[in-house]
């Protein structure tokens, strides 16, 4: 079976596979120019400590290299160049150009040049040379894959032996009493949200819908253990709300 | 398998910033390699430990820590060793020194004894300095300052919690005298001896003198 033949879910809806990079590339290009604006209105400014939660977690050394898929707008990078310091090398990686844009011009802004370098790539087919990187982190990216499996298995490639994956990304609230709350707020003040300050509801919505979609944390565990990860295991944070999946590559 | 606690992940981070920090600490997980120790906090908690990579890896008590369906060599899949005891006891294992101190705290060890001794020796050795873990959030200066702070109100405590005993039990003796004062209390216990000793001797006197009636007869 072709792409174009398979189909795969866009939110709530079914694309064809080949289609649904492209879609998914028109939203976050969309969304560019406001997306961390959002991100603080829409987490309450709760995905700062999710992605600090990330970042103490690399085992990262000075000197040491990793890559962030589905970098974006380098909230991940920054950290993670602070922790391999002028010394190391870390890598952003997008599959769009937009958010790659916010991202470069950030750091830049912040002062990292030198150690930093920035692609345009796609996640399921990573083109570094295998055992390249100490860690490889994809926060929030994961969801947007059209073939998650590949891209776990692009990631585990490029990973040096002993090197650590983190995938951080939207999950199943296992918070007793949390889901009905989470729901109303991601299908009813979501959307309102992007409308108001991103003026596109329809991406917001997109989002919602996609983080419904996602493997649970128990599938992705099972996802991660079958592209090859040892050692796999997830932290839920925020009642569920988010998941940070680890495993390492032996 | 359920999620594990971010709390752990925490303090795996904690500890192995602190083993790639101290040469004692890296050798200690070099000999560990590949081998798991569970510990079960009476009440609370199982908690497994694996040294891997070099470094530790804190998992749920109940996750085997390994890939299933998958051969990964060197992977431990049960525990090597088992460390079970109250949280308190622990604790004392932990500043204490051999495995009598673990005897002495009430602290079982089950399967290789060895092993245990030397995650032990490691949690040591990697122990968290909380003077610069803070430092790293609010700096040197502000860290040195509350560590100064915390180690002061630790002292205030300590010998208020020594005074306030001390007043107590001198209240209870000497004011209120519902309790005796040790000096009283020893000067009764040889009234005690006393009495049982001269018991005693006019038993045996009592016994000599029947005797001495019987051989009159």
């Amino acid at each position: 079976m072709t792409d174009s033949d398979r189909t795969v879910d866009f939110g709530f809806e079914r694309v064809a596979a080949a289609d649904k990079a492209e879609r998914v590339r028109s939203v976050f290009a969309s969304v560019a120019p406001k997306y961390d604006v959002m991100n603080d209105l829409m987490s309450f400014g709760v995905h700062r400590l999710w992605k600090q939660f990330t970042l103490s977690l690399t085992g990262l050394k000075p000197g040491g290299s990793a890559l962030d898929v589905a970098g974006g707008t380098g909230d991940l990078t920054a950290g993670l160049l602070r922790q391999v310091g002028k010394s190391g090398r870390v890598v952003c990686s997008d599959i769009n150009p937009a958010m790659l844009d916010v991202g470069r011009d950030r750091l830049l802004d912040k002062g990292f040049v030198g150690n930093v370098e920035f692609m345009v790539a796609d996640a399921e087919k990573l083109t570094f040379e295998e055992n390249t990187f100490d860690c490889v982190t994809i926060g929030f990216g994961l969801r947007n894959v059209t073939d998650k499996a590949a891209a776990l298995k692009s990631m585990h490639r490029v990973l040096k032996p002993g090197g650590q994956l983190l995938v951080l990304e939207f999950s199943t609230p296992v918070l007793p009493g949390l889901k009905p709350v989470y729901d109303a707020y991601s299908f009813r003040v979501l959307p309102l949200l992007g409308r108001f300050v991103a003026k596109d509801a329809d991406s917001y919505r997109y989002l919602a819908e996609s983080i419904r979609m996602h493997p649970d944390q128990e599938t992705l565990l099972e996802m991660l253990r079958a592209a090859g990860f040892a050692h796999a295991r997830y932290h839920n944070l925020t009642g569920g709300i988010v998941a940070l999946h680890r495993g390492y590559k032996i | 398998m359920t999620a594990t606690a971010p709390w752990l992940a925490s303090v795996e981070a904690l500890f192995n910033r602190n083993i790639s920090a101290s040469t004692e600490a890296r050798s200690l997980a070099r000999r560990l390699e590949a081998t798991s120790l569970l510990i079960e906090v009476e009440k609370m908690l199982r908690v497994r430990v694996c040294v891997f990579n070099g470094g530790l890896a804190l998992l749920n008590g109940n996750e085997a820590g390994a890939v299933p369906g998958t051969s990964v060599p060197g992977t431990p899949v049960d525990a090597t060793a088992v460390i079970s005891g109250s949280a308190p006891a622990l604790l004392q294992l932990l500043r204490g020194e051999g495995a009598s101190v673990a005897a002495r705290a009430g602290v079982q060890i089950r399967g290789d004894a060895e092993i245990a001794n030397l995650y032990r020796q490691l949690f040591a050795a990697a122990k968290p300095d909380f003077e610069e873990e803070l430092s790293r959030w609010i700096g040197d200066m502000p860290a040195r300052r509350l560590s100064q702070v915390a180690r002061s109100v630790r002292s205030w405590a300590r010998r208020t919690r020594r005074t306030a005993g001390e007043n107590i039990a001198e209240y209870l003796q000497e004011e209120s005298r519902d309790l005796v004062s040790k000096p009283e209390h020893e000067e009764f216990l040889q009234g005690v001896d006393a009495v049982r000793e001269a018991t005693d001797r006019i038993e045996a006197r009592l016994k000599h003198i029947e005797q001495r009636i019987k051989g009159a007869n």
